[in-house]
């Protein structure tokens, strides 16, 4: 594209379209493609290159390097992922995959300027290359010396007992049979169901030249199953998928049975979805997925960047009321076993549970170590990067609202003419406008307090200037949910988000109907 | 090191290993990107990188694994690991490689191997002077959020014991900028970027930096509109956004299992007769053509929709053998870690007839889009609708921007509600249209 584009983007549903192509705007989930690695602790032991870039007199040699021409600051990076997915398609595990990303990053920084190499080739020779290369950004004479090692151990946030790295195929191949089984016999009329589990192993080691060190394993697993259904010219889709933090322990087959049957059911629910209307309407937005809305609405435009360099719409509102008094947002690294939680972000500072607007106020941004040192103003755990070929920056964990008083029930029956949105597929914003639009997956009419027919085509868009402060029911009904992969600057991340039930007392609907 | 040995090497381990079939695909990538921002160099990064992806059938059933270790140890696992993967799997009676087997290769031209001997500073130097011409556009402009400059070489392999051995080198450079004009809550951003495989082909920094600045002021002040119906012109850079949404429901698998709206239609007329579309990757020099597809079929060109009338669905060799069609198949390919699957390569709505300016004249109230935030179509469903913005029109001429305002339809009617195509088709990128306008469509906006 020859459009500059400075959407970010997040989507949950894109795996559904398998072998559709993808949209120009939308960032997809992660292509996951990898293997049932038996053992890859055992791969990782075994493997001699890995080993020699953990040997700490390198790694100081090697932010020597990166300080010989005058860096304040340098670090580096080194990852080895092993990534597996398994699919079942056309009632047959029709493939499985396994992928191997390992490399070094090094990142060198000089007042606001970051020079960065990387280097998939573990020879020294090489990377000192790249070490220089990073080196570049700054002109002149060494001024710091990286300062001996620290070892941090970070705390763990994430709910692994059993690495799904280490689990037969035929045990994941398992859920896939179960889930599509459940789904085919659920109606006659679900015509396609597919089904998948992978998972991501990331092992990273991060070393610092003011002393830090690091070593963390990330463990992401997902279950996903999605159904088409057909009824004369009628189409629709239906899904359900857990992702978190996860060991293979969190997926069993009642879950992949459970899942099944509520992807099929939601397709079925669909399939006589009538044209969504346009125009501004109130909006009850379901627990879970209405995450997706704050982490447009308002997320990305309080990451430490746009704002530091006055680009986004909410620079200048620390401390001011941007949202209803009902809204309290958080961006919480250390929700345990969410999709988005990091022992330590990809700059090895430790997650944090950062709150972002305090009943209406807004209370923090999320930094980065660059932004952070720049703006005075602590890290928050936010410096996050896709890869050992990216630098961080400031990026969401795990975005959602705080829960409220009121009853879902209650909600929904206070709005007489109105949109129930039970799922959401995606959306994107321009944080220098604030605004943002999402497409609605799964969402209904509400009539005289009462949710009834099931509508499609419904796009909402709204500013966040704007709808933050038409937030005027909060549900006591939380739930975080993962799977989501958020776009920014290239770099795509898992994010988790949640939400309790809530009411936007208005927001424009993009349908046919006018 | 030698990609072509390292790729048929792997192919003929793999046949050794248990493979029926067998295809590597190696990509080796050159990077350099840089930042400016507000004069000073804000990031910069150079890279090498590179990675092997391996396909492999064993009885019909498929395997596949990357990697970015190209060491020999590292190969002999990933071997080992793939044939064990498609073990796991079961058989499909249309998996395996493609029918065909090596075809010349046209000779298109993208290697500038000039590139390479553009230093640093001097593509810094136009990241820093696009910015600065852009900056100094017009005194409502505010900020930056910078120029950039970004290059890549990429040598690509594609091997497979059918005896294709294809190896392609190209390169790419871009350069542009993202300015604000406006301040507090009235700030609008723009941007524009120019891309060419020869760096001597680079549109002017001035123009390019021109643009960028034109499309944020010109959006300053932008506002929703009340909700209705109304005439809408789709601009040539907004277009592509609503054809990528067309053309993600014509996945040949997709219609086959019937998972699209567009499932039936083939043969039928689709859109008005004014449309034409084709996919043609074969144009010399041009920065979204190449010489193969992501299975090792030469490109050729293909007609999508012929005056309204849709003519094919994408299909790879492997859903065209399922469904039981003789097609042209055209595969793309993320890169090495992923297969192949079926799609377009560079699109091209043909240029109608009419001069833009006319698109706008004879409307007494309408929406002129400039830019979508997304494709708008449910590929399931046919249902249209997606946020966008740009200009109302009254009486024939631009009125005030908008912003915050929802398009909401059917695609199919608005494809047969293309009342005029514009003459100003601009090859830009892998999907390039003219203007064009729908007579009717719903805007969403403040009120009902
Ligand atoms: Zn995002």
């Amino acid at each position: 594209m020859d459009k500059v584009v400075r959407y970010h983007t997040i989507n949950r549903r894109s795996f559904l379209k398998k072998g559709a192509l993808s949209g120009a705007l939308m960032i997809s989930f992660p292509v996951w493609k990898c293997l049932a690695a038996r053992d890859p602790e055992a791969l990782l032991a075994s493997d001699p290159a890995a080993l020699s870039i953990l040997d700490k007199e390198d790694l100081r040699k090697l932010l020597e390097v990166c300080l010989s021409r005058g860096g304040e600051f340098a670090e580096i990076y080194f990852e080895r992922t092993v990534s597996n997915s398994i699919s079942l398609d056309e009632e047959k595990i029709s493939a499985a995959t396994r992928g191997l990303d390992m490399g070094v990053g090094f990142r060198v920084l000089q007042g606001e300027k970051t020079g960065y190499a990387f280097s998939d080739d573990l020879d020294l020779a090489k990377l000192k290359e790249a070490a220089e290369t990073a080196a570049l950004i700054a002109s002149g004479q060494t001024t710091e010396k990286p300062k001996n090692f620290t070892p941090l151990s970070p705390p763990q946030y994430y709910q692994v007992k059993v690495s799904p790295d280490t689990i037969a195929s035929k045990a994941k191949a398992d859920l896939l049979i179960k889930a599509n089984a459940v789904a085919r016999v659920f109606d006659k009329r679900i015509t396609q169901v597919g089904v998948s589990f992978s998972d991501i192993s990331k092992k990273i080691m991060i070393a610092n030249s003011e002393g830090l060190y690091v070593e963390d394993t990330q463990t992401l697993s997902r279950l996903g199953v999605n159904c088409a259904a057909l009824e004369g010219s009628n189409r629709s889709m239906g899904y359900e998928s857990k992702a978190g933090t996860y060991g293979f322990e969190h997926f069993d087959l009642s879950l992949a049975e459970d899942f099944g049957r509520k992807a099929a059911e939601m397709a079925i629910r669909m399939l006589p979805a009538e044209d969504a209307p346009a125009g501004e309407f109130p909006v009850v937005i379901a627990a879970g997925f209405g995450g997706i809305f704050f982490h447009e609405a308002i997320g990305h435009s309080l990451e430490a960047d746009g704002i530091r360099k006055k680009t986004s719409c909410f620079h200048d509102k620390l401390g001011q009321p941007i949202a209803s008094e009902v809204v309290t947002l958080a961006d919480d690294g250390t929700y345990k076993g969410a999709w988005g939680a990091v022992n330590v972000d990809d700059e090895g500072s430790t997650g944090q549970n950062t709150i972002l607007i305090d009943k209406g106020i807004c209370s923090a941004f999320l930094q980065d170590r660059l932004n952070a040192k720049l703006m005075k103003m602590k890290q928050t755990g936010n410096g996050r990067r896709q890869s050992y070929q990216h630098y961080p920056i400031p990026r969401m964990t795990n975005t959602y609202l705080h829960p409220g008083e009121s009853l879902p029930e209650d909600i929904v029956k206070s709005v007489d003419t109105g949109l129930y949105i039970a799922k959401i597929g995606g959306g994107n914003v321009q944080p220098t406008t604030g605004r943002f639009v999402f497409s609605v997956t799964e969402g209904y009419l509400i009539e005289a307090g009462k949710v009834t027919r099931p509508l499609k085509g419904i796009m909402l868009m709204g500013s966040g200037q704007e709808v933050l402060k038409n937030i005027t029911m909060v549900g006591n009904d939380l739930l975080v949910i993962g799977g989501g992969s958020c776009g920014k600057d290239g770099q795509s991340k898992p994010v988790g988000f949640g939400n309790p039930t809530l009411k936007v007392a208005k927001i424009t609907v993009g349908g046919k109907k006018a | 090191m030698d990609y072509r040995k390292i790729g048929e090497d792997i192919v003929k381990k793999a046949i050794k290993g248990g493979a029926d079939e067998a295809e590597a695909v190696i990509e080796h990538i050159k990077e350099f990107n840089v930042s400016v921002r507000k004069g000073d160099v804000e990031t910069l990064k150079k890279s090498v990188s590179k990675g092997l992806g391996l396909r492999v059938f064993i009885n019909k059933q498929l395997g596949f694994s990357y990697t970015s270790d190209l060491s020999p140890e590292s190969l002999e696992e990933t071997v080992k690991k793939t044939v064990e993967l498609a073990r796991i799997t079961e058989a499909k009676p249309w998996q395996g490689l493609p029918d065909f087997g090596p075809q010349p290769l046209a000779e298109l031209a993208l290697h500038d191997p000039e590139l390479a001997t553009v230093s640093d500073e001097k593509k810094i130097g136009i990241a820093r002077e696009v910015e600065r011409i852009a900056l100094a556009q017009d005194k409502r402009i505010t900020n930056s959020e910078g120029g950039f400059f970004s290059d890549a070489e990429r040598i690509a392999g594609l091997f497979n014991s059918k005896g294709i051995s294809y190896t392609l080198q190209e390169t790419r450079c871009s350069f542009g900028a993202y300015v604000i004009a406006g301040e507090g809550d009235n700030m609008q951003g723009g941007g524009w970027s120019s891309s060419k495989r020869y760096f001597k082909e680079l549109e002017p920094v001035e123009q390019v930096a021109k643009t960028a600045a034109q499309r944020a002021v010109e959006m300053l002040g932008a506002r929703p509109v009340e909700t209705k119906k109304v005439p809408v012109v789709f601009d040539r850079y907004a277009a592509p956004a609503f054809w990528m949404g067309v053309l993600s429901a014509l996945n040949g698998d997709a219609a086959f299992r019937k998972t699209t709206f567009m499932s039936d239609m083939l043969k039928k007329q689709v859109a008005s007769p004014l449309v034409t579309i084709h996919d043609d990757p074969t144009r010399p020099r041009f920065v979204a053509s190449g010489p193969f597809d992501g299975e090792g079929n030469v490109t050729r060109k293909n007609t999508i929709l012929e005056k309204g009338v849709l003519k094919m669905f994408f299909y790879d060799s492997q859903t065209a053998r399922k469904a039981g069609v003789k097609v042209n198949t055209i595969a793309r390919r993320g890169g090495y870690k992923s297969g192949p699957s079926a799609g377009f390569i560079c699109v091209i709505v043909e240029n109608g007839e009419e001069d833009p300016a006319s698109l706008l004249k004879d409307l007494k109230e309408g929406l002129l889009v400039t830019s979508m935030r997304g494709t708008g179509t449910d590929v399931t469903t046919g249902a249209f609708s997606v946020g966008c913005s740009g200009f109302w029109i009254l009486d024939g001429a631009k009125a005030f921007p908008v912003d915050g305002v929802t398009l909401g339809g059917t695609t199919l009617d608005l494809l047969k509600n293309i009342d005029k195509l514009a003459n100003d088709l601009d090859l830009r990128g892998s999907l390039n249209s003219p203007s064009f306008r729908v007579t009717e469509i719903t805007v969403g906006g403040k009120k009902t």
